[in-house]
């Protein structure tokens, strides 16, 4: 093994902070490194750079740690190498620190309000260690799961991961223990194990940054369902947009068969598993199981009827346990630890942590651990800091295209399977999209199902053909021509699709209907029965206006408009004062005007999110249009 | 195993569908993509049921690949089933509004009208999939669906006339709703824009199958006993014969 360096240079290497960078960061503090390595050996102690996966705050990415010293640093450019490298072991360098609404510096990850509220245990090595190099892993205790699991009865592995409590993370939560079990019970042979890294869910990235960072914790957790399964054929597929994640994922295979923790004699143990990666097919079905074996198998991704489950026949016909990346990543830690104390954590119900990936109008985006139990305003409010520019809070769209959007009244509301599901919303894949004020409801139904729309796989006729009619239907609510009966119509056809539909996807296509029917019904309504978009969101229906008491004049509504529907007027100035006096005491007299021509506005919204006056108002397009 | 279909008690074997049982126990239920040559596909759901497995809570199921189980109850006409096909109904009748055969028939049993506009009048197709389902298990799947979601359709590769299409017309025979045109001449059948020669009978002169059809039987080695010059029925006529004379 590696002789172990005093102090680390962490550089996150994710797919977020490579966009930002991330790579030229590591070159210059390399470079930077070697520069100052003569003066700092002695006294600072040898410094070791490592790329790591993900710390999740992708948002101020690149971000570069310092270990042990638990210093980190945000938003880092090439230009910023010298002063890090100066600042190991000594004073922290300032103007790369995380800052917080009270602008004070904060060292420490654990400090950081985003991280502070997390706990760690799928994600426990991701952003600590370098995903390509297997020797890292093995130091943060890995494979010693699988070690353990090899003396173990089959038996005895099943019913430590049903003592967890460990739920299926992809988003039906089905127990994960119990799934071993069953697919255990069946004589056929040969079984197969599949990891599900199709991750589709618009702005969920865990499993990809879980595959990227950390694969061989997903690995390990699939060579452990192997064995209890009796497998010795396992399958990752993953989406084929996520490059880095099956460079890595090969990678971290290799290694693993490398040092005998796969192949023909696991560790001596004369236990067989051969583990391939297959590229996903790149359409958003293959995520639901049975899509995804067809699509193994090399036929179309198309889901099947499910009478028979996949633990009885499932890949070619087999016993097949299929296993979300995240599920998987907590097997080894079930393993070390013992099911009693992954059960420590999390609700009645669902135990453990769960990946989110909070996003939208929030102060602080990214990846977040928390316990299941967590609730919704300590997401929001705690690890996110808070709606963006404090404006109030709407809603909060959850579980991707399958979950619904949950109202202010339910923030109090203690995040699991079951709560999410009593309230037409789902724990899902883990997105959680938060919307503020300014965000139109009924347009928000309109995008999940329009996404729907192109991603059904087209099999079924209610996902196929009522998912197209509700799109229609949608579409004309936004537009401002809806009918009277459009949401009895969308009502039924949601009920169809819930009922009728053939897989998982289908019968949860309606619940970003369902849900803002529920709680939004009134932005439905305006729509429709006064063709006014409350949000102001809706090009149809709105028109920015600038509020000339409110307005200063900045310009800045001016300088967003992208289609120059913001006109600037002539300064009032004296002249135009009919009143001479009074035009002396305007202070805003000499300075220009702001008027948005209604014909030429496109509703977009730029104006508005410039103002910081909040001068700029959307309002129904025909008042001003009549 | 015993069943109860609409309170009638069925008998059945492991491994069989509650359509099948239910046919043969003279309750029809509605479906347009089935065909009971070929392994069910569940795609259209008209054939939905409400089923009961012994012990466990009530499905809506389709019943053309739900397995029968012991002290299984099935409802075929309930309230719910009855709303829920409606709706289906309206759907496909929208999505192919010209389409033949029994779609129109249950519009009407169920007192469907098409409420929505579609978007191809003329359209018949309602993407069951039975002709890709019968290319690939009678012929050499030279017909696909190609893209998916709303855009889904029933193609040849490329849109193109398919080079490997044998014209057996199978699609065209099990297409519930016309839209696969196939025109024999006598001489020669046009189908996916690709023209092929038909074989003649050499006992009745009808002609019967297209050349690519009898070098793919031949090939798959189908009927090695039979002799594939001969039109079926002058086939089993000769067969008839020679059993009566051995």
């Amino acid at each position: 093994m590696a002789e172990v360096a005093l102090r680390q240079l962490l550089v996150c290497c994710g797919t977020g902070c490579l966009a930002n960078d991330a790579r030229a960061v590591a070159d210059a503090l390399e470079t930077a490194l070697q520069d100052a390595n003569l003066d700092i050996s002695v006294e600072r102690g040898s410094v070791e750079l490592k790329r790591t996966g993900c710390n999740g705050f992708c948002e101020r990415g690149p971000i570069v740690k310092i270990h042990p010293d638990d210093v980190s640093y945000y938003r880092v450019k090439p230009e910023h190498a010298e002063s890090i490298v100066a600042s190991i072991g000594a004073e922290p360098y300032k103007p790369l620190l995380f800052r917080g609404d009270d602008k004070q510096p904060v060292t420490r990850q654990v400090d950081n309000p985003f991280y502070a509220h997390q706990t760690k245990i799928a994600l426990r090595n991701i952003g600590q260690i370098d995903p390509l190099n297997i020797d890292d892993y093995l130091q943060a205790g890995g494979y010693l799961a699988l070690q353990k699991a090899l003396l173990m009865p089959t038996d005895e592995i099943i019913a430590a991961v049903v003592a967890s409590g460990l739920r299926g993370r992809g988003g039906a939560g089905f127990p994960t223990g119990i799934k071993w079990r069953s697919a255990n019970s069946y004589p056929s042979l040969p079984r197969y194990v599949v990891c599900n890294g199709d991750e589709g869910d618009p702005g969920a990235f865990m499993d990809r940054s879980i595959l990227e960072g950390d694969p061989h914790s997903v690995i390990e957790g699939l060579a452990i369902a192997a064995l209890a399964v009796g497998a010795e054929q396992g399958f990752l597929y993953i989406r084929d947009e996520y490059g880095l994640a099956v460079k890595n994922v090969a990678a971290a295979l290799q290694a693993a068969a490398d040092c005998g923790y796969l192949g023909d004699d696991i560790c001596g143990s004369g236990r067989k598993l051969s583990l391939e990666i297959v590229r996903g097919g790149g359409a958003f079905v293959c995520g639901e199981s049975t899509a995804l074996m067809s699509s193994i198998e090399g036929y179309v991704g198309e889901p099947r009827a499910k009478y028979i489950r996949s633990v009885e026949r499932g890949l070619w016909g087999q016993p097949t346990v299929l296993n979300n990346v995240e599920t998987l990543a907590n097997v080894p830690y079930i393993i070390t630890f013992g099911g009693a104390e992954y059960a420590k954590v999390g609700t009645a119900g669902s135990k453990g942590t769960k990946v989110f990936s909070l996003v939208g109008k929030v102060k602080r985006s990214g990846l977040v651990e928390v316990p299941m139990g967590v609730t919704l305003r300590s997401l929001i409010y705690d690890v996110g800091g808070g709606i963006a520019q404090d404006r109030p809070f709407k809603a909060i769209q959850t579980g991707g295209p399958s979950g619904g959007c949950l109202p202010e009244s339910l923030l109090d509301l203690e995040v699991d399977f079951e709560s999410l599901l009593e309230h037409h919303a789902m724990v899902g894949s883990g997105g959680m999209i938060v919307m503020d004020d300014r965000s139109c409801m009924v347009e928000v139904a309109h995008y999940y199902v329009d996404f729907l729309c192109g991603e059904s796989c087209g099999k079924c006729t209610p996902c196929r053909e009522g998912l197209r009619h509700m799109r229609d239907i949608l579409a004309g609510i936004c537009a401002g021509h809806g009918q009277p009966s459009d949401i009895d119509e969308l009502e039924e056809l949601a009920f169809c699709l819930q009922e009728a539909a053939l897989c998982a996807l289908g019968k949860t296509a309606a619940n970003p209907v369902l849900s803002t029917l529920r709680y939004f019904r009134e932005e439905f309504e305006a729509h429709l029965n006064e063709q006014r978009c409350p949000a102001g969101v809706c090009p149809s229906l709105t028109v920015m206006q600038v509020d000339s008491e409110a307005c200063t004049a900045c310009g800045a509504c001016f300088k967003a408009c992208p289609v120059g529907a913001v006109h600037q007027l002539a300064a009032v100035g004296a002249a135009a004062a009919v009143d001479e006096h009074q035009a002396g005491n305007d202070k805003k007299a000499d300075k220009p005007r702001y008027e948005v021509d209604v014909m030429a506005c496109t509703a977009c919204g730029s104006c508005r999110e410039a103002c910081r006056f909040e001068a700029v108002k959307a309002v129904k397009k025909e008042a001003v249009c009549a | 195993m015993r069943l109860t279909i609409d309170g009638v008690a069925c008998e059945a074997e492991a491994g069989e569908f509650v359509k099948a049982v239910a046919e043969r126990a003279g309750i029809t239920i509605p479906s347009i993509c089935h065909h009971s040559a070929l392994p069910g596909l569940a795609a259209c759901r008209l054939c939905l049921v409400e089923a009961t497995p012994a012990g466990k809570r009530t499905e809506v199921v389709t019943s053309c690949v739900y397995p029968v189980s012991e002290g299984l109850q099935v409802v075929t006409m309930s309230e719910r089933i009855q709303r829920l096909r409606r709706t289906v109904l309206k759907l496909l009748i929208c999505r192919a509004p010209a389409a033949e055969g029994r779609l129109a028939e249950y519009c009407q049993e169920y007192g469907v009208q098409n409420n929505f506009t579609p978007p191809d009048p003329d359209e018949k197709c309602i993407l069951c999939g039975l002709c890709v389902k019968a290319c690939e298990e009678l012929g050499p799947a030279a017909i696909a669906t190609v893209m998916r979601g709303v855009d889904k359709q029933i193609q040849s590769a490329f849109a193109e006339a398919p080079t490997d299409c044998i014209g057996c017309s199978s699609c065209a025979k099990v297409c519930p709703t016309g839209k696969i045109s196939c025109t024999d001449d006598g001489e020669s059948r046009v189908i996916w824009g690709k023209r092929f020669h038909l074989e003649k009978c050499p006992v009745c002169g009808r002609p019967f199958a297209t050349s690519e059809e009898l070098a793919w039987l031949t090939h798959r080695q189908v009927g090695e006993s039979l002799d594939l010059t001969l039109c079926p029925s002058c086939r089993a006529q000769q067969a008839a014969k020679q059993s009566v004379r051995g």
